[in-house]
């Protein structure tokens, strides 16, 4: 097992440094740089004073090697959207909404996603299967900012039980956590209900009603373990998805988070702060693979990592 | 009634009825952009910290009917040969930590812009004209050339390179840097609340950076014209966005918003008393590549002029967002002109005439051709693409001939405009400082568009150094008859804003000017200090 893990971190290392290239690579491969994009620009003196002094005279190599030197000493750069901090300060910061608010909406949403596939499955054909699934596909094909704005409408608007949007009392939370809740909701009802329905038909759980054992026990305790292997597969990059914030969703409910940094590191050609997302978010996944196939092993006795023992 | 509890009734009782006048009034509106580098207008102004405007006192700035109106500047007087302009400073401003507000903090301001890379540089040579300008910021002159002196404390002198008979508007961009500060900590002293001091109306209390919002809070140390009548402007950019702003509006959230063109009718229906519009100071319009075919020929510029029913397209597919234009300066604008705005008509018979003499009787032999637009967010998003497919079959319809459309990148487009890559363009411009030389020189000697008319150019010229303000005037109009006599450009639409007021805000800036508009955050010294809220 141990073994194992080494191997993946190593494949890990290796997924990092090309995923850096060619993140590298294309960030500068779009045309234009962070001083070009206003209706009068700077002049050419100006310009080149002000791209001598990021940096980004420098050949594209040099450019990589010192960026990536920096990254092996947590050095992320300075984001030029932000210059009186650190890429890692504005990380910091600006994740603490994203993680809050959609990790509290894949929390939420998961597990009523497991009941509402749990009641379709065990309801299959029934009026309760109907309206789950109906729910369940609903969930995965309304895009988010229209669940948004109908949230708003609703609790905000015309109920007007809730605030609308913004950031950072509580209840201000609860539109924008139900908002992110709805796709980890939609997603788990179906993965639970076909992974039940799928587990119910095998022959063990014949056996085990054979042998007179309750409805019950059967549920919980066989079904149920045997159909989480699929759910432990989405969660952790759902989770990771989710809590690094949607621009949609932050920008409906005026959050403060750091979906949009996603969008405007791009469109201002902000490259630490660029970088530096997307290596993060490509070593999150990494990691979630990684954890996700360890916990298979876990609570599958069937798998059996490491090799042939 | 024991006599402890007495006194306490007695102080719950005036708590209680001194609250509403301690409460304290914030207004939450949206303005600013959702990135900020430094809350410092004079380091950056694409890039700046929402409210860094508000925040230090200008020279001198506009009111809601764009009268300009002494602001750090008590008075200011034009010498003889109309190259130098002397500007008084108020007695008593200070900074927000007790510094007094100086002549050399506005020169500062200045001379580090010429020097440091400013990225509004180009206005104080394109608007200003001060002498040494462009030496400086190309680094071929030393900073003390330029035209800028500090007589005393309180006495600013500029000189500029031509007589520029509106230089005071062109100061209401002017604010001080506070050079005490600079000399400590440098240009990061604009990037926390901490360090950041303010010389006008407001202090800043808290400064979002993830979305570049603010809390603005009066301030107690300014004391010059204007000041705030709130305690506290909340500006959220969060808020631009209509379909983010009007539900905030509904949920009581923000204390006003902008509407989209579908949001209009819902929000009369509801806040018949709250609806503002503003005519925004912009103009798209047609321009094209003077030199080559088939508009090198006056008469097919003319009868594009003719072929536009402004009146049908603003009320139809640009409902409620533009309104026609029949000049290049938008109304109430210094200069407008409604005679010359009045002669753009619709008038399908000319138009057909114009191309018959230009030798393509109804279209024949007319090449196709390939009309280039820009991608716009922004009012200008909304606009462009709609009235370009409007044009289209306009065109085809009165004139027949075939028109497409391409949509280009910003950069692509202005290479293409200024590179006479493409011989016909829409293009929207937005003011950068009230005076009518702004419009005009786009168009002269080889601006914006690479126009070379001599009998324009000389009009303008004169106009621009011209001190009587009615000749001055009478000579812009001249030029615009040249460019209508010509067909120079087929002025299309002003665009405008509409928003809706809370009934709970009140104050000057809350009504309609002289002409109907209210321009709200666009003059935002004016509005924010003249707000009041209930």
């Amino acid at each position: 097992m141990l073994g194992y893990i080494l191997r993946r971190l190593v494949s890990v290392a290796v997924t990092f440094i090309v995923v850096s290239l060619i993140i590298f690579l294309m960030m500068h491969s779009i045309p234009g740089g962070p001083f070009d994009a206003n209706d009068m620009p700077v002049s050419e003196a100006v310009r080149a004073k002000l791209m001598a002094q990021l940096g980004l005279d420098q050949p594209l190599y040099v450019q990589y090697f010192r960026y990536m030197w920096g990254v092996l000493h947590f050095d992320f750069g300075v984001p030029y959207q932000s210059p009186g901090e650190t890429v890692l300060q504005l990380l910091s910061r600006a994740w603490v909404p994203s993680l809050v608010l959609g990790g509290l909406g894949v929390l939420i949403g998961a597990p009523l996603g497991i009941l509402l596939g749990m009641a379709a499955a065990l309801n299959r054909n029934s009026w309760i299967d109907y309206i789950a699934s109906a729910l369940a596909t609903l969930g995965l094909t309304v895009p988010v900012f229209v669940t948004s704005m109908l949230l708003i409408l609703i609790f905000a608007v015309w109920l007007n039980w809730l605030p609308a949007s913004g950031w950072p009392d509580p209840e201000r939370w609860i539109l924008p956590v139900a908002a992110y809740a709805a796709i980890p909701l939609a997603t788990y009802a179906r993965y639970t209900r076909a992974a039940m329905l799928d587990t119910m038909s095998r022959q063990f759980v014949t056996v085990l009603r054979a042998k007179g054992l309750s409805e019950r026990r059967i549920i919980f305790q066989h079904v149920l373990r045997n159909s989480a292997i699929p759910l432990v597969t989405v969660f952790l990059p759902m989770f990771i998805g989710t809590a690094t914030g949607s621009i949609f969703v932050e920008a409906m409910f005026r959050v403060p988070g750091l979906g949009a940094y996603f969008v405007s590191s791009i469109e201002v050609r902000d490259y630490p702060l660029e970088m530096a997302l997307m290596l993060m978010i490509t070593f999150m996944y990494c990691i979630a693979y990684l954890l996700s196939d360890v916990v298979y092993a876990l609570i599958n006795p069937r798998i059996r990592i490491g090799g042939a023992e | 009634m024991h006599f402890t509890n007495k006194i306490a009734g007695i102080l719950a009782i005036a708590t209680a009825m001194t609250a509403p006048v301690l409460a304290q009034t914030t207004i939450v509106a949206p303005s600013g952009s959702a990135q900020g580098t430094y809350m410092d207008y004079m380091k950056t102004v694409y890039d700046r910290g929402t409210g860094s405007d508000l925040l230090q006192v200008p020279l001198a700035t506009f009111d809601k009917n764009f009268e300009l109106t002494p602001m750090a500047a008590q008075s200011w007087s034009q010498s003889e040969d109309g190259l130098t302009w002397t500007f008084k400073l108020q007695p008593d401003l200070v900074w927000s930590d007790g510094e007094p507000l100086t002549a050399e903090d506005y020169i500062f301001a200045l001379q580090r812009a010429a020097t440091s890379g400013y990225d509004f540089a180009w206005y104080w040579d394109f608007a200003g004209g001060i002498k040494g300008w462009k030496e400086v910021t190309e680094g071929t002159a030393d900073v003390s050339t330029l035209g800028l002196k500090a007589v005393d404390e309180h006495t600013i002198e500029v000189t500029t390179v031509a007589p520029k008979p509106y230089f005071p508007s062109v100061t209401s961009l002017w604010y001080p840097v506070p050079k005490h500060v600079v000399d400590k900590l440098g240009d990061d002293w604009a990037l926390n609340v901490d360090t950041i001091v303010s010389s006008g109306p407001f202090d800043i209390e808290s400064w979002e950076k993830s979305n570049n919002s603010v809390v603005l809070t009066k301030s107690d140390t300014y004391k010059g014209p204007w000041q705030a009548q709130v305690d506290k402007v909340e500006l959220d950019p969060t808020l631009n966005a209509p379909e983010v702003g009007l539900p905030a509006f509904l949920a009581g959230d923000a204390d006003y918003t902008f509407l989209n063109a579908g949001q209009v009718p819902v929000a009369e229906a509801r806040f018949a008393d709250g609806m503002r519009r503003n005519a925004v100071f912009a103009t798209s319009y047609i321009s094209y590549d003077l030199e080559s075919e088939p508009f090198n020929n006056v008469d097919v510029r003319r009868a594009f002029y003719y072929a536009v029913n402004r009146d049908e397209l603003t009320s139809t597919v640009l409902k409620d967002i533009a309104i026609p234009a029949g000049s290049i300066l938008p109304p109430g604008y210094p200069g407008y002109n409604k005679d010359i705005a009045a002669e753009a008509v619709f008038d399908p018979e000319k138009a057909k005439q114009f191309m018959a003499d230009a030798g393509y009787p109804n279209g024949e032999g007319f090449p196709d051709i390939e009309i280039w637009i820009r991608d716009e967010g922004g009012y200008n998003g909304a606009i462009i693409p709609p009235m370009a497919q409007y044009l289209q079959s306009q065109f085809k319809e009165v004139l027949g001939i075939n028109m497409s459309i391409r949509s280009l990148p910003n950069a692509d487009w202005m290479d293409g405009l200024r590179g006479a890559k493409n011989n016909i363009f829409i293009a929207p411009y937005e003011y950068d400082y009230l005076d009518p030389s702004n419009f005009y020189g786009i168009f002269y000697n080889g601006g914006r568009h690479n126009y070379h008319v001599p009998e324009y150019d000389a009009l303008v010229a004169q106009a621009d150094s011209e001190s009587d303000p009615e000749k001055r005037l009478d000579l812009y109009a001249q030029a615009e008859q040249v460019m209508i006599d010509q067909g120079l450009i087929v002025p299309l639409v002003h665009p405008i804003t509409t928003a809706v007021l809370s009934d709970k805000l009140g104050g000057d800036a809350s009504t309609p000017n002289d002409l109907g508009f209210t321009p709200l955050d666009r003059l935002a010294h004016y509005f924010f200090t003249h707000l009041t809220k209930q």
